[in-house]
């Protein structure tokens, strides 16, 4: 060997923090093309479809057809797109881990588990959150653009009642979403699970309580975490559904009771 | 300094690891070895707290991995060189467990010089062969700089001149006063690399010394006999107390006796010798004789060490490695 080491040091140096674990799993997310890649599609699948459709409505209204009430429920209906494909994200960043064998050097470089849940939860939560009101505002003022068009079209503007809070709400359940998938992942530690099991509670399991008798799907579907968190993104409160805010403490206390039960089984587990 | 002590896991029904102590000193490498099932892995991953023991513990410097202040500079391991993200470059790999062990970044150029990979830094690790995929993970034990390294199966994958860098390094690394422990199931590689070797068997431990030590222990002395008329020899040797075999090319493989008793047998008897060696028992054959009673997954038949090598074929799929030596 040509080059020499340094000898070894005793242990006297800086032990590492919560933020130096936070800036790793920052650069865990940013280096990966993957994800700026995976936020560019969301926004051109959303903004792309909830413009179509308030396109369509426009035409529609034109030619007569009934005045839509709600036009903020158009952005909503193509939002979905954007809560799926954040849960998506977070079931990756955590199963990505278990699936590359990367978890071996995550927890040998930060043994304390909880804090490697703790930051990860952090920075993608973040991402999320950011590039969901981005999305959810440019989603807005392009369907605003379209609508605008057409004089006798019900066109929202942000200081309307409740448009401004929607909006921000999509962004909101985005975050909230990529909070669900990461808990999931962890919990599930494999990517075809944790996106079943996410799909399962925000889109399957309400559309099955549906079909329930009205005695049971009402309250079911009024405290159903994803159904709850929704309510968020309304500017008229809905029948048999809770007020917006109590509706976004209802899937938010679900969000953190998976993380808590994620945290539990990863300090718990055999990595 | 790694020290376990009774150290027990167990998965399901199986004993993994079953009560085994030792401990691994600085300044030498220490080998790991024993056959596939062995519990060589399981016990790293419990020493590096990946995964909990069902008893007895494992320290480093006397504390649990989990509870070192600054594991990346207290212990360097590689476990599974293949542990990273495929799309992530080689730098931002390594930059992100820097920064996860608050070791500053110009650290990870330092690294990937040093293990030969600077030139394709900014390459996806996807795209990395096996034996890139090893340097890169031992850049990653080397990042902290520390005094205690531990790998697994290191040299899996490395070309012939991968695993030269490897052995000087890991003995460089050594011979710095740092504490390597390495498993292997490449005995011979073992031979090369280690000074001292722990030998398990179905999660027990089979030996603690060092290589010569168990080389010279293994086994009796074997003398290898050339001559034109070994008929006359061989009823000498065996009443002689010694057991006489033929080698494929003629020669008398004679064990039991010392190479001096050998030469006078044949010179009482008149019978000329053209060849007298010594063979020495090699530690994988040392490593085998310890083992026997140990391999998890034995190939079928305790008759394939006899057979010629053209025959293995037909025989089932092996799960570890040949049941004997060629020739005793």
């Amino acid at each position: 060997m040509t080059r020499t080491m340094s000898p070894p040091r005793s242990a006297g140096t800086k032990a590492p923090r919560p933020t130096d674990t936070l800036r790793s799993e920052w650069t865990k997310l940013r280096s990966l093309r993957s994800t700026p890649v995976t936020l560019a599609v969301i926004a051109v699948m959303v903004v792309g479809l909830s413009g179509l459709i308030t396109l369509a409505v426009v035409t529609n209204h034109r030619r007569g057809a009934q005045v839509v009430t709600d036009p903020v429920g158009i952005l909503q209906s193509a939002w979905f797109l954007g809560l799926l494909a954040y849960m998506v994200l977070g079931v990756l960043v955590m199963t990505s881990e278990y699936s590359s064998g990367l978890i071996g050097p995550t927890l040998l470089a930060t043994p304390k588990r909880m804090r490697v849940l703790t930051a990860k939860a952090t920075a993608f939560a973040v991402t999320a959150l950011v590039t969901g009101e981005v999305v959810s505002f440019v989603n807005f003022f392009v369907s605003h653009a379209i609508a605008s068009g057409y004089a006798s079209f019900p066109d929202p503007s942000l200081g309307d009642h409740n448009v401004l809070r929607a909006v921000i709400g999509m962004g909101i359940d985005g975050g909230l979403a990529g909070l669900m998938g990461l808990a999931l992942g962890a919990l599930l530690r494999n990517t075809a699970w944790g996106i079943t099991t996410g799909v399962a509670i925000t889109f399957v399991l309400p559309l099955i309580f549906n079909f329930l008798p009205s005695s049971w799907s009402n309250p079911l579907l009024e405290y159903w975490p994803t159904q709850a968190g929704s309510q968020l993104e309304e500017v008229n409160r809905q029948a048999h559904a809770l007020t917006a805010w109590w509706g976004t403490g209802d899937l938010t206390l679900f969000v953190i009771l998976l993380l808590a039960a994620a945290g539990y089984l990863l300090v718990k587990r055999d990595a | 300094m790694i020290r376990v002590s009774n150290l027990t896991k167990r998965f399901g029904p199986q004993l993994a690891v079953d009560d085994l102590s030792f401990e691994v000193q600085p300044g030498v490498v220490t080998g790991f070895l024993g056959p596939n099932g062995a519990g060589k892995t399981t016990t790293m991953r419990l020493i590096l707290g990946l995964a909990g023991p069902d008893g007895g513990m494992a320290t480093i410097n006397g504390v649990h991995y989990r509870d070192l202040r600054t594991p990346m500079r207290e212990v360097g391991a590689l476990l599974d060189a293949k542990s990273y993200h495929p799309g992530r470059k080689a730098r931002d790999h390594l930059l992100a467990l820097a920064q996860a062990g608050r070791i500053p970044s110009r650290r990870v150029g330092e690294v990937l010089d040093l293990v030969g990979l600077g030139d394709v830094a900014g390459r996806k690790a996807g795209t990395f062969s096996l034996g890139m995929a090893q340097r890169l993970g031992i850049a990653a034990t080397l990042l902290g700089d520390p005094p205690i390294l531990i790998f697994d199966e290191p040299v899996n994958g490395l070309d012939p001149e991968g695993i030269v860098w490897a052995r000087t390094l890991m003995q460089s690394l050594a011979s710095q006063g740092r504490t390597v422990f390495v498993s292997s199931h490449l005995m011979s590689e073992m031979a090369l690399t280690a000074s001292r070797v722990i030998v398990i068997g179905k999660g027990h431990l089979i030996a603690d010394s060092t290589v010569d030590a168990l080389i010279k222990g293994s086994s009796a002395t074997v003398v290898r006999l050339r001559t034109p008329m070994p008929e006359a020899v061989i009823p000498r040797f065996e009443a002689a107390g010694a057991s006489v075999q033929t080698d494929d090319d003629g020669a008398l493989v004679v064990s039991g006796l010392e190479p001096s008793a050998i030469g006078d047998i044949a010179f009482y008897a008149h019978v000329p010798v053209h060849e007298l060696s010594l063979v020495e028992a090699s530690l994988e054959e040392a490593f085998m004789e310890l083992t026997r009673d140990d391999v998890e997954y034995h190939a079928h038949g305790g008759a394939t060490a006899l057979q010629p090598p053209g025959q293995y074929g037909s025989l089932p799929p092996q799960a570890s490695w040949p049941s004997g030596p060629a020739v005793r």
